[in-house]
């Protein structure tokens, strides 16, 4: 060792400066990368400081050739804020059903209301969860092994059928489909299918919900008669569209419904102007507080992606104001059973497809339920029961036990 | 349509490109062998006309001989709260459309071009007068035009009168064309939105001016007034212009406001006469949808805007086709150097003149070159290229040059081309530790070291707690 | 920064402000015709900024970093494995799919254990090289594409180092497809990465207690690192900033996947960190989303149709909501079909409709005599149309015209679909030689199109062809063939 000149001393400072510089403190290490030392022998201790001297030691040139990394040693403090939205607008909420003291004979049924996207509760917890509606025809079709086997003992008889939708599978609310309405089908008269939903307001006290069977102009006709017979009981005809206006019917529909206090659903194929032009027509008729809309939903496979990404469009914007698209949302789920893959039979590897079928129908539900739709059409009572359970279980935070799930890895099955 | 039981033919929507020909034809109304042919809608004060008139001036349909072309007219009238000259055309050009739903009946172009052909079936099968056809136009302008209140047609097939009524025809198209091309932005109170194109680009929403017209080339600001008109719920609404923010620029609150509405809020400020998106210099130009006819695209190596569109197939000057470019500019957004627009936009005297107007159009394809050339200054006509003239960059250099462009000039204000810049990176950076005794005042260090080079991926200098 | 800026960057970023840092030397290496088409096809993410040699020298490194930072996504690109088995995920743009597109399908991958035999000693026995085999062999055909499952991942369940290593052995010589290793204990985790390496796997997991060594770990076998903190999105982000310090450059986040009545925090979590990255500016959140619908299997009791039916909608929750990779346990068909199917489906580009492919289709044996008709290639016209056709029965011949997906009443407005590019079909489809008409059914909705088509046709060298207006909606083929075919000769003059 040899005594330290002021050459040295000089660099030494330096160095001192440069790891204070640097950061050597009691949480961070100070690593060089990729270092060559060209060295005699030295050992460097700052007890032989005040003593020592260094002899004969070429010191050591360090090439860094990168720039040393500071690493720390512990977590770093990084809090979380959420980022959040305000939203100028709400989506409007609206009842389904009437009391006695309101002229109807239902347990009504609150939809909408909500405030932000679909349950994002760290901004706000929606007021209302979605509904399930379930679907009752008013004669036998052709359905699905999965589904039939569910309903086929009832489906001879309508009030039989929505007694056990509602006693059974616990339904809130009902789709009444008057499809034997439908010219090419049965072509009931209005009369006739009035008759049927009168049988099912005496059979069940949850609200309804009318199908049409797709015809403006016989919809338009039977949706009339169903409004005056159903006066009271606040239903929600399913549904009215744009072609009901170029024929000249829509304004009949939108004014019965409006003089016998029923909602009215509009029905466009996944076009927001169309919806919002549709919203714009009823309008002038009807109670914009009254009005519903069903954006069209597609089959998993078969264009869900297009549903999903409009429902989505149109909750935002209806939060940003778009006052034209502040109307609840309902969902034919039910559609997602015309996709081939819900119950064709595709080989063994596929099956079962008891449990494929109304899986499709759930996963149907689930895209939605997350884009903000607020009232659902559906079919098989275990897609029900899923989405039942689920969006109760998506209605309140703060349930999640770490402990359950901190050890999956290990876990055996 | 159960609206036309009465008529002896079909009338439908799915008749609309039918047609037919010489060997299946009754007979040809106007058309290239005869000079005097017309249509034209005229309005009226509502005293003046009587709800449903429909006139014959000269031979009926079954009076004519079969196989002949012959003179003819469509004069219609119209009355109404709404109805205004400035609507006539829009009116008009709804005869071709309808004509075309009669079964066995075609209708081609229009104004002092129509050329008509009734089939033989349909004449066989009863379709033998014009009051018919009458008939059939009077119910459907009455329930597509809802602003139309009354409605009388007269049709001329005597030839001198068909002459006779032509001149007059021509002097209305004159008039009509002269009152709207002279027709301003500034002249007017409002503007027209169209949201059409918002299920492809849900960001977007055209203003509608006299001086700009849809991208898509299909809607006028007359159009627009008509459309707004029929169907004030409908996707084509008023736009109260507002305040004007800028003249130059084009900008108004109204529109602005509209824009902001439509689009929730994507697009806050638009102005008409730009293609540029420069926040910075307060540009906002037009959003394009995906539907436009053409795109004005920045050449930065010429500081120049080219134009292309949707019909010309080929690479345009900068190597790039339309569809590729259309790509760059669509969904509704506000792109800087790429601009989606109308051909009848190109007609503007304000086409673009927040960015040179025509003095910037460097390249453009020679078809729309024809279309639009009355409406080139007479000075830029030989200097705007075509894919006759150049097909690459510097050919465009070149030809610009030579033609003594206006943006040749924009080129000398710009340095030269900055050479790529070459990073010097400090590789070494020798560092001298000294031996030992290094004073660390605080806690200590040891390092030691023995015989080497070494070469160490990692050297750890870690405070040790004393 | 705010949001506004943020959006700024994907939706207004022009190919002009891309073309000024490249090197524009038109020199045609990276395929493109010029440097402006590449810069276009950039700032459309269908190329990437590797593909261009001159901009990866020296001289132009500036002008990279500018232009990765320009078109870098907000959430990061981790990319896992080596060889032709890599798959990227993240590299998200947007939070909703409106906004622009998803990019990097969610990964699926499959767990085995270390503790489970190489083979099934008796059938019905789960065993790992089966498992692996069964993965790997999945197959659905769904509209053209080939829909397949993507990783293995190997949990320790024996926390024994030399047990995990000849698993994760085992796995790297039965299948080429990327991996994800599971074990908290970072000497377990380090004996397989031994035998892994060159496979490049993601590491599951840094937690609180072993992040450093996790660390150490990633950075020595370059991988990327997940982050396991279950419901704790203050240590999740901690973590994140640590690691990153730490020199840690890809991450991996799991806020925890919790069944039945943590699923609405898990959403809420997921939705929180994705939220904040895309419109936050949180750039320690701007790293990809692991979820773990694994979870249902653990903890509840219940039939094994019910577990895989609770994993599997959680999934589908997770698909919609962020996820880019999913660990897995059930691989039955019947769990994995809609799977496949949402997650192809919600990964489609919302701007470019979905198409089948425009070609020549047939329904039932058709003859010389069957009706010739046409339609879009837009999947949900074709779709309709062929389950009306099936629906009606018959033989028919069905052109497809390309209109870039768009249906039809949108492509006769948009000039997609116009008489030249019908007859161009029908010429390509070679329908002509097949039939001895000469007859072409159109959809309702292009009936103004009728008469040029007439006239295109013989300008394609098919004269005497004629058009037919078919119905508006093709429900009503049905009605229309009743009434109109075979065309009475004789009627047209």
């Amino acid at each position: 060792m040899r005594t330290l000149g002021e050459e040295e001393k000089k660099a030494a400072t330096k160095l001192a400066e440069l790891l204070k510089l640097l950061g050597l403190d009691a949480n961070r290490d100070i690593e060089l990368e990729d270092v060559e030392l060209t060295i005699g022998e030295i050992v460097l201790d700052p007890s032989a400081l005040t003593s020592a001297a260094l002899k004969h030691i070429t010191p050591p040139k360090m090439k860094a050739i990168a720039p040393p990394t500071v690493k720390p040693t512990t977590i770093l403090e990084a809090p979380f804020t959420p980022f959040i939205q305000e939203y100028p607008g709400k989506i409007r909420e609206v009842t389904l059903g009437a009391t006695k003291s309101k002229g109807g004979s239902r347990k009504p049924v609150v939809i909408g209301g909500a405030t932000t996207p679909a349950f994002y509760l760290f901004e706000k917890t929606p007021p209302n969860p979605p509904v399930i509606s379930v679907d009752v025809f008013d004669m036998k079709v052709t359905l699905p092994k999965a589904i039939r086997m569910q309903v086929e003992d009832v489906w001879e008889d309508t009030a039989a059928w929505a007694k056990m939708a509602v006693n059974k599978w616990g339904a809130k609310v009902l789709t009444l489909h008057l499809l034997s309405t439908d010219p090419l089908i049965k072509d009931t008269s209005p009369a006739e299918a009035t008759k049927t939903v009168e049988e099912v307001l005496q059979a069940v006290d949850v609200p309804l919900i009318i199908g049409g069977c797709g015809d403006p102009k016989k919809d338009a006709a039977v949706f009339k008669k169903v409004a005056e017979v159903a006066e009271g009981e606040r239903v929600l005809l399913s549904s009215v569209t744009l072609d009901m206006d170029e024929a000249g019917v829509l304004e009949g529909v939108a004014k019965a419904a409006a003089k016998y206090g029923h909602l009215i659903l509009g029905f466009t194929a996944l076009d927001l102007n169309r919806a919002k032009e549709l919203n714009r027509k009823l309008g002038d008729y009807i109670p914009e507080g009254d009005i519903l809309m069903d954006l069209t939903t597609a089959a998993l496979g078969y264009g869900l992606e297009y549903s999903f990404t409009i429902h989505e469009r149109a909750r935002m914007a209806a939060l940003m104001g778009d006052t034209e698209l502040q109307h609840p949302v309902l969902s034919g789920t039910t559609n997602a059973w015309a996709a081939r893959e819900a119950w064709l039979n595709l080989g063994p590897e596929w099956e079962p497809r008891s449990l494929r079928g109304p899986l499709w129908e759930t996963v149907t539900a689930l895209s939605l339920l997350l884009a903000g739709v607020d009232l659902f059409m559906m079919m098989h009572p275990d897609a029900i029961r899923t989405i039942k359970k689920v969006t109760q279980q998506l209605m309140t935070r703060g349930k999640a036990k770490p402990e359950k799930i901190a050890n999956w890895v290990n876990a055996k099955i | 349509m159960s609206m036309f039981d009465d008529i002896p033919v079909d009338v439908g929507v799915i008749y609309e490109g039918e047609r037919i020909r010489r060997n299946q034809m009754h007979v040809e109304l106007g058309g290239p062998k005869v000079e005097a042919k017309f249509e034209v809608v005229k309005s009226r004060p509502m005293d003046e006309i009587e709800d449903g008139k429909i006139t014959v001036i000269g031979p009926d349909l079954k009076d004519l001989e079969a196989g002949k072309s012959y003179p003819f007219g469509i004069w219609v009238d119209v009355a109404g709260k709404e109805v205004e000259e400035e609507l006539e055309g829009v009116i008009e050009r709804r005869i071709h459309e309808f004509c075309n739903f009669i079964e066995g009946f075609m209708h081609l172009n229009q104004r002092y071009d129509i050329w008509l052909r009734l089939s033989k079936k349909s004449f066989e099968k009863g379709l033998n007068s014009f009051k018919m056809i009458g008939k059939v136009l009077y119910r459907l302008f009455k329930s597509d035009l809802s602003f139309i209140e009354k409605i009388q047609i007269t049709f001329v097939t005597d030839p001198e009168k068909a002459k006779e009524m032509m001149k007059k025809a021509m002097v209305i198209y004159e008039a009509r064309d002269a009152r709207a091309r002279g027709l301003k932005d500034e002249d007017v109170e409002e503007f027209y939105g169209c949201s059409l194109c918002q299920s492809f680009a849900p960001t977007h929403c055209c203003v509608i001016t006299p001086q700009r017209y849809a991208n898509c080339g299909a809607i006028s600001w007359f159009d627009g007034r008509a459309a707004a008109r029929v169907d004030p719920k409908g996707p084509i609404f008023k736009i109260e212009r507002g305040e004007c923010l800028d003249a130059f620029k084009g900008e108004w609150s109204g529109a602005n406001q509209a824009v902001k509405e439509k689009t929730m809020g994507e697009i806050a400020r638009i102005q008409l006469y730009t293609g540029q998106h420069k926040p910075e210099q307060e540009l906002y130009p037009h959003t394009s949808c995906g539907c436009f006819e053409a795109i004005a695209f920045y050449i930065p190596e010429v500081d120049g805007l080219g134009i292309v569109d949707r019909g010309f197939k080929e690479r345009t000057v900068n190597g790039l086709p339309f569809s590729t470019m259309a790509d760059a500019a669509a969904g509704g957004r506000q792109v800087d150097g790429f601009h989606g627009l109308s051909i009848e936009y190109m007609r503007s005297p304000k086409f673009l003149q927040v960015d040179g107007g025509w003095n910037r159009i460097v390249w453009m394809p020679s078809s729309v070159k024809e279309r639009v050339k009355d409406f080139i200054p007479q000075n830029m006509v030989d200097k705007v290229a075509t894919e006759k003239d150049v097909n690459t960059i510097d050919e465009l250099k070149v030809f610009l040059e030579k033609r003594e462009h206006p943006v040749v000039e924009r080129w000398k204000a710009i340095p030269a081309e900055a050479a790529p810049e070459v990073e010097e990176v400090e590789v070494e950076a020798p560092l001298e530790i000294p031996v030992s005794g290094v004073p660390i005042t605080a806690g200590g260090f040891k390092i030691i070291l023995k015989d080497a080079k070494i070469h160490a991926k990692k050297i750890i200098i870690r405070r040790v707690e004393k | 920064m705010t949001e506004r800026e943020v959006k700024r960057g994907i939706k207004q970023l022009s190919p002009i402000d891309v073309y000024m840092l490249l090197p524009r030397t038109n020199c045609k290496e990276c395929g493109e015709t010029n440097c402006m088409a590449f810069a276009a096809k950039l700032v459309n993410r269908e190329v990437s900024l590797e593909q261009c040699p001159p901009l990866l020298k020296k001289e132009h490194e500036k002008s990279y970093k500018k232009l990765q930072e320009m078109l870098a996504p907000v959430i990061k690109e981790v990319t896992i494995g080596t060889g032709e088995h890599t798959v990227k995920i993240g590299g998200k743009l947007v939070l909703y799919r409106h906004e622009f597109t998803y990019h990097n399908p969610a990964s699926i991958a499959f767990d085995v254990t270390d503790e489970m035999p190489l083979h099934a000693r008796f059938p019905g026995e789960e065993a790992l090289i089966e498992r692996v085999k069964k993965v790997e062999n999945f197959l659905y055909n769904y509209i053209g594409r080939d829909l397949k499952l993507d990783m293995i991942a190997v949990r320790s369940t024996s926390n024994d180092p030399t047990t995990f290593r000849s698993a994760v052995e085992e796995v790297t010589k039965a299948t080429d497809l990327p991996l994800i290793l599971c074990a908290f204990d970072p000497s377990v985790m380090e004996s397989g990465l031994i035998v892994a390496s060159g496979r490049k796997p993601l590491i599951y997991a840094a937690t609180k207690d072993n992040w450093k060594e996790m660390a150490d770990l990633a950075l020595m076998y370059d991988c990327p690192l997940a982050i396991f903190a279950p419901n704790d999105l203050d240590f999740l982000r901690s973590l994140s900033k640590t690691l990153i310090e730490y020199g840690v450059k890809d991450l991996v986040l799991d806020p925890g996947t919790f069944p039945n009545e943590g699923v609405s925090d898990t959403l809420n979590n997921f939705t929180m960190v994705r939220r904040n990255a895309c419109k936050g500016g949180d750039e320690l959140f701007g790293f990809p989303l692991i979820g773990t619908p694994i979870t249902a299997w653990f903890g509840e009791k219940d039939s094994k149709e019910m577990l895989a039916w609770n994993e599997a909608y959680v999934a589908s929750m997770l698909i919609s909501r962020y996820a880019d990779i999913l660990i897995m346990r059930s691989l039955d068909g019947w769990v994995q079909l809609p799977t496949v199917i949402w997650r192809f489906n919600i990964y489609t580009d919302p701007r470019k409709p979905v198409s089948v492919d425009a070609q020549l289709y047939t329904f039932g044996k058709p003859d010389e005599m069957s009706p010739v008709m046409l339609t879009t290639n837009y999947a949900l016209t074709y779709f309709t149309v062929e389950s009306d056709l099936k629906n009606f029965g018959g033989n028919y011949y069905l052109i497809v015209a390309d209109t870039e997906g768009i249906s039809v009443e949108s492509a006769v407005a948009g000039r997609y679909l116009t008489a030249e590019t019908i007859a161009e079909a029908v010429k390509n489809s070679g329908v002509a030689e097949k039939v001895k008409h000469k007859y072409l059914i159109i959809p309702g909705m292009a009936a103004r199109l009728s008469g040029e088509t007439e006239d295109e046709l013989k300008n394609v060298g098919l004269p005497g062809w004629r058009v037919i207006v078919g119905p508006r909606d093709s429900s009503g083929i049905a009605k229309l063939l009743k009434e109109k075919w075979p065309p009475k000769e004789g009627e047209e003059e």
